[in-house]
């Protein structure tokens, strides 16, 4: 049935033939309301039909159409300020006017007199009030909490005592529940996307929307008994809006419509806080990870100065340790202080472009080289077959040896730069023979050692193999340049062992060690003892390590009995 | 099978290829432009060509399209070797859909991929 409003509306005259269900009859005689002014007549020939339908009042014209009643007062009384501005009214179409509208509210009362009204109050009045106090809380309302504890000040729902809020955002793993009892107990807390959407499913289908808490232990509602929910949909977010007396009784009709009507204009402002609150939501998220960068920060607006500045920033920085400065948004400008950490993270930074970009040269140098090598291979095979002296002979199986070199060489640079590729496992032993390969010259000198603890042999990683080459090699040319000077024959042991799930490689040597007073220092960055060094091999490696979710670490030995470092890797 | 052509660009390949395959007993022409093997293959009856598919002119794509003017889709499967030094994924797939064989270069086992080339299919 939908509200229209009759185009002959106006037209009321005192020949009004007026048809009264007999439900309504019966409730009238019932309070003695007075019928003695109004022509009632048989349905077919009445101008206006007044019905009992699903507990309401509904009014029906000549043409058939449905006019719920609220409406059609508000309508009514319009038409009768038309009449009083008239010039000269005819006085006996005043009066049955105003006995008809007075008649009417009388049986709109009675039919509405299930739901709680003032003394004095007509339920014109409650309609208007409730619109208006509908305008009035959406008005002021400034947050989603605010709004929802305002739903109670609705004149229908004062004798309510809780209202609630489940908000589901598109694509958040939980629904906020947000509101307040009347004892202003506010209330905000989470529950499971899995139970939301089976309780909005629920209320989705239900024609009545009254419910039982009963029926939907899982959620823990924070009332108990019987309340009425309502659901909202949009394209960013579903919401359900639940008011409870907090009682065991059933809810009329006419309090489901009235608060389905609520909900209903109450739509546009759930979604105007709502957005508001998501995006505050998003800034306070977006404040929290620049307080925990682990760079020292500062924002400044031009006008006001500092604006914000993070955990790590101190007073005492100065404008000559910016490091990075740069202008983000209208007036606000974000520095970035030098510090021993971002020094850290810079070269880390910087270390893997360069790995990228030797990588990606790798490739096309293979590309490039596996041709003429491939052409260099086959050449020397034909020699190999033809009668030519056993020098000569020589010479080209030294060639033949010399191509298969270039190719390995290749091949394994270029495998090794594959940063992306890594998702198959390799064995440690695999990464271990790759790295003293790769060290070869630099160790050539030095007694390797290599000792697996039983069983760790054929561990695979799915790690990157490259890391862990890169860390291995820094190791074992820091240990070959530490001896180098010695008189005594270098040594170096790798030794790997299994610690439950965590792989330990230890790697030793018998050099001079790292002085007491130093191992404070040699995994900063810049700290080194080499004149040629950079102080960055070990700062790499530990990053790399910690990368894996491993970690590198110095063990502190005896005096003179050489360094000893551990490198662990989780076994996954 | 007597005749065949091998379709190279590296001249030290394509020689080292024509010497290899000559003394196993088969007569040897060689091309290293693409657009000179379609003429090869136009005007003469191979048994067998062997083509490289990065070429300087044009793709070995390419002579193996110009070859359909004469050789059915079921011929150039048989006729054709295809060698590569690039295995993308791309121009695998690409390859086989010609249904020949296809040779990575470099060779894992020479002999092996001499008589790939030579023996019929």
């Amino acid at each position: 049935m939908e509200n229209r409003p009759h185009p002959n509306y106006q037209t009321s005259s005192s020949n009004l033939a007026i048809h009264l269900d007999d439900d309504i009859i019966s409730d009238l005689a019932a309070n003695s309301i007075d019928l003695t002014h109004l022509k009632i007549s048989p349905i077919e020939t009445a101008n206006i039909r007044f019905l009992k339908k699903q507990g309401r009042l509904w009014v029906q014209y000549e043409d058939g159409h449905f006019c719920d009643f609220p409406y059609y007062l508000k309508n009514i009384l319009s038409t009768l300020e038309s009449f009083q501005q008239k010039p000269n009214p005819r006085s006996d179409e005043l009066t049955f006017t105003t006995n008809f509208i007075k008649t009417v509210e009388n049986i709109q009362k009675k039919v509405f007199s299930n739901i709680a009204l003032r003394p004095e109050q007509n339920v014109k009045d409650l309609w208007d009030e409730i619109m208006k106090k509908v305008m009035a809380i959406s008005a002021d309302s400034h947050s989603l909490n605010h709004l929802v504890e305002k739903i109670l000040q609705i004149p229908f729902l004062q004798n309510f005592e809780s209202s609630f809020l489940l908000v589901h955002l598109k694509g958040q793993t939980k629904v906020a529940l947000i509101g307040s009892t009347l004892g202003n107990e506010k209330i905000s807390r989470f529950i499971e996307v899995k139970d939301f959407n089976t309780f909005y499913h629920s209320v989705k289908k239900s024609k009545h929307k009254s419910f039982s808490t009963n029926d939907f232990l899982k959620l823990d509602l924070p009332f108990n008994g019987s309340f009425l929910a309502k659901e909202i949909v949009s394209k960013k977010y579903s919401l359900i809006a639940m008011v409870s007396r907090q009682d065991f009784l059933g809810y009329s009709l006419e309090e489901i419509e009235l608060f389905e009507i609520c909900i209903d204009l109450l739509e546009p402002h759930f979604e105007r806080l709502i957005d508001q609150e998501f995006s505050d939501k998003k800034i306070s998220e977006l404040r929290l990870c620049l307080k925990d960068f682990p760079l020292p920060i500062k924002v400044c607006d031009a006008q006001t100065g500092v604006s914000f500045m993070n955990d790590l920033y101190q007073n005492e920085l100065q404008d000559k340790d910016i490091f990075f400065n740069k202008k983000i948004y209208n007036n606000y400008s974000i520095d970035l202080y030098d510090s021993d950490e971002l020094r850290h993270y810079a070269f880390d930074l910087f270390h893997f472009q360069r790995v990228s970009l030797l990588g990606e040269l790798l490739n096309t140098l293979r590309h490039e080289l596996s041709n003429p090598l491939f052409g260099l291979k086959l050449g020397t095979q034909i020699f190999s077959t033809l009668e030519v002296s056993a020098d000569d002979k020589m010479i080209m199986q030294e060639i033949e040896k010399n191509v298969n070199r270039c190719q390995q060489i290749i091949e394994n640079f270029s495998n090794l730069y594959q940063i992306q590729a890594e998702n198959k496992p390799h064995s440690i032993k695999k990464m271990i023979d790759e790295s003293l390969l790769l060290a070869k010259s630099e160790i050539r000198d030095v007694t390797k050692e290599i000792l697996f603890e039983p069983g760790t042999e054929e561990i695979e990683l799915q790690i990157p193999v490259l890391f862990i080459v890169q860390i291995l090699f820094n190791l074992l040319v820091n240990a070959a340049q530490a001896m180098r000077s010695q008189s005594e024959r270098g040594i170096i042991k790798l030794i790997v062992k299994r610690e439950l799930d965590q792989l330990n490689i230890f790697l030793q040597d018998n050099g001079p060690g790292i002085p007491d007073d130093k191992i404070g220092q040699i995994f900063k960055p810049f700290f080194t003892t080499k004149t040629q060094g950079t102080g960055l091999g070990l700062v790499l490696s530990r990053n790399l390590a910690q990368k894996l979710d491993g970690n590198l670490e110095y063990i502190s030995s005896q005096p003179n009995k050489g360094a000893c470092f551990k490198l662990s890797l989780p076994i996954k | 099978m007597n005749h065949i052509l091998v379709i190279e660009d590296e001249i030290l390949i394509q020689q080292s290829l024509k010497k290899l395959i000559e003394r196993k007993g088969f007569k040897v022409d060689v091309s290293a432009s693409g657009k000179l093997a379609i003429n090869l293959i136009l005007s003469n009856n191979y048994d067998r060509i062997i083509c490289d598919l990065m070429l300087q002119d044009i793709s070995g794509f390419d002579v193996i399209e110009e070859s359909k003017k004469k050789y059915t889709t079921e011929d150039i499967s048989k006729k054709f070797v295809i060698m590569t030094a690039y295995n993308s994924p791309q121009v695998l797939s690409k390859a086989s859909t010609y249904q020949c064989t296809l040779l990575n270069k470099p060779f894992d086992n020479l002999d092996e991929a001499i008589r790939l080339m030579t023996e019929l299919k």
